[in-house]
């Protein structure tokens, strides 16, 4: 009896020891925050590469079956991983956001894409942006935060990292 | 005794037969008659509209509706957005091959830019696909002014040699020069939360706003160039049917409808028409400034509304064009509870309809088409 206790205490500190390592490592991972969400696309196109989350959607969407319209989203940054961003709070207008990412381009929008479905508060995206936005989008640009001073990115490839 | 039935049977038939009349559109309003015999020799009008070859062509017809005919008359190609010059002796569009889906709030960055005779003849290609974007006259016709990403590019026509570019601040489509040649129009970001109309000094690049900052575009010049027309759709717009008509078009609730609206150079606005269950769009001025035109969209198709033609959504052949008198302004059409509520003094004059169409513009100048 006593046997199979000391048995069954040694496989539990095991056990635990072995959880707390692997809750480390994935920790360690998510910290660097560098392999989530990285494809060719999201590393490759645009002039700025970086993790940031969607600190909010300010209101219900327009529809976009009359208009194909930029919307802008403030984010707070995470992580850099190209080109260089001053400040950790900032603006990335998104093509009609209504519509996934992987079916988002057109005829109009130039290139854009990426694997994320539907955005929502909180949710930590990598994007790759292009700035200034005037020279990457030519249509209607919704902009909630008109008068808070800040670039205006242009979201070139959003996927989804974590929720 | 039978003699009294009778009489009174008389009497309830006229009252049907009266209240069966106002029940029924203003078809035969005298009104409408009379306005279509006053513009009827008022220059010509130049639109766009799908042909039984399913393309679509330019037309020519008379203010009252008479005379149509095609000019372009193109079966491999489609035509769209013609502009008059000023003095009305050429007219300048768009050409797109046949089957092309064009975009309501793109088309003057898609297909080539043409330059004709405003009957249609000599029909000469300026540049290639998506040249020229937004080309708009200057007004002695020997320029025009572009619009694109890098900004506002104004080229001689002769040489098609670019003489001048500036900021575009903001500005984005349907961008055209004034008829005193000081200013350009267009729907801009950057002045509000959402677009309106703004005007640009051509000389000092300043701009200032015409319009409300939010859901305001296809702008288009008063002969004085300090007037301009656009369609607006209010924010927060009441729903008192129960959104049937939302409903029956297609769209969300609180959506709302465009109306067709004024504005002096400062920002002044107007209502000029407005419907409950229509979105209006297209205004274009007559060159004496005593008539708008314009267009309705179809109640239960939102692809073919005033501004929006989409070859593959529809097979209409534009929207619905209407002619109405500026001193009839502003005028509600239909029952339109809620507008009236809030515009309760209106003048409600009558409407001349047009063909289906779609950007129509007008000249009060001689073509050389005697009819």
């Amino acid at each position: 009896m006593k046997r199979n206790l000391r048995a069954f205490d040694f496989l539990s500190r095991f056990s635990f020891g072995f959880l707390f390592l692997l809750i480390g490592v994935f920790s360690s991972s998510c910290g660097k925050g560098s392999e989530k969400g990285a494809d060719h696309e999201v590393t490759t196109l645009g002039s700025v590469e970086m993790t940031a989350r969607l600190e909010e959607i300010p209101e219900a969407f327009p529809p976009n079956d009359l208009y194909n319209y930029a919307y802008v989203l403030k984010y707070h940054v995470e992580q850099v991983h190209r080109g260089r961003v001053l400040g950790d709070e900032i603006f990335i207008a998104h093509y009609n956001p209504l519509k996934p990412r992987s079916g988002v381009q057109d005829e109009f929008s130039g290139k854009v894409g990426g694997t994320l479905e539907k955005f929502r508060a909180g949710d930590i995206h990598r994007m790759a942006l292009e700035m200034p936005l005037e020279q990457y989008w030519m249509g209607g640009i919704v902009d909630k935060y008109f008068g808070q001073k800040g670039i205006r990115y242009w979201a070139v490839w959003t996927n989804l990292t974590e929720k | 005794m039978p003699g009294r039935l009778l009489i009174q049977m008389f009497v309830l038939f006229r009252l049907a037969a009266t209240a069966t009349a106002f029940a029924q559109p203003s078809s035969h309003d005298p009104r409408v008659d009379q306005l279509a015999k006053e513009v009827r020799y008022k220059g010509w009008i130049v639109y766009s509209a799908r042909t039984d070859k399913d393309d679509w062509d330019l037309f020519l017809i008379r203010p009252n509706g008479s005379s149509r005919r095609s000019i372009t008359n193109t079966s491999e190609f489609s035509e769209m957005g013609g502009r008059f010059s000023s003095d009305g002796k050429r007219l300048l569009y768009r050409r797109l091959p046949k089957g092309s889906t064009f975009a309501h709030d793109k088309w003057g960055i898609q297909g080539q830019l043409i330059i004709a005779n405003s009957d249609g003849t000599n029909p000469v290609i300026i540049g290639g696909m998506g040249e020229f974007p937004w080309a708009s006259w200057s007004p002695d016709g020997k320029q025009i002014a572009c619009l694109d990403k890098d900004g506002i590019k104004i080229y001689e026509l002769a040489t098609k040699k670019e003489v001048r570019r500036m900021d575009r601040k903001g500005i984005y489509q349907q961008f055209f020069w004034s008829p005193d040649g000081k200013w350009f129009c267009g729907p801009a970001n950057q002045y509000g939360q959402g677009w309106g109309v703004v005007r640009m000094n051509i000389n000092t690049g300043v701009v200032n706003s015409v319009s409300e900052t939010k859901s305001c575009c296809t702008p288009d010049w008063f002969p004085d160039s300090r007037h301009i027309v656009y369609s607006y759709r209010p924010s927060n717009q009441e729903v008192i049917d129960n959104g049937e008509m939302a409903r029956r078009a297609g769209q969300k609730l609180e959506h709302g409808w465009t109306q067709l609206w004024m504005a002096d150079a400062e920002g002044k606005g107007s209502l000029v028409y407005g419907e409950d269950g229509c979105h209006i769009y297209g205004g274009a001025i007559s060159p004496d400034s005593q008539y708008v035109l314009f267009t309705r969209s179809y109640e239960e198709d939102l692809k073919v509304m005033g501004m929006v033609a989409h070859p593959l959504g529809s097979k209409k052949r534009g929207a619905p064009m209407a002619l109405m008198r500026l001193s009839d302004a502003p005028t509600i059409g239909g029952e339109s509870k809620a507008l009236r509520k809030l515009h309760p003094r209106t003048k409600d004059g009558p409407l001349l309809q047009l063909p289906e169409c779609w950007e129509p513009h007008w000249t009060y100048a001689d073509i050389g088409i005697k009819r």
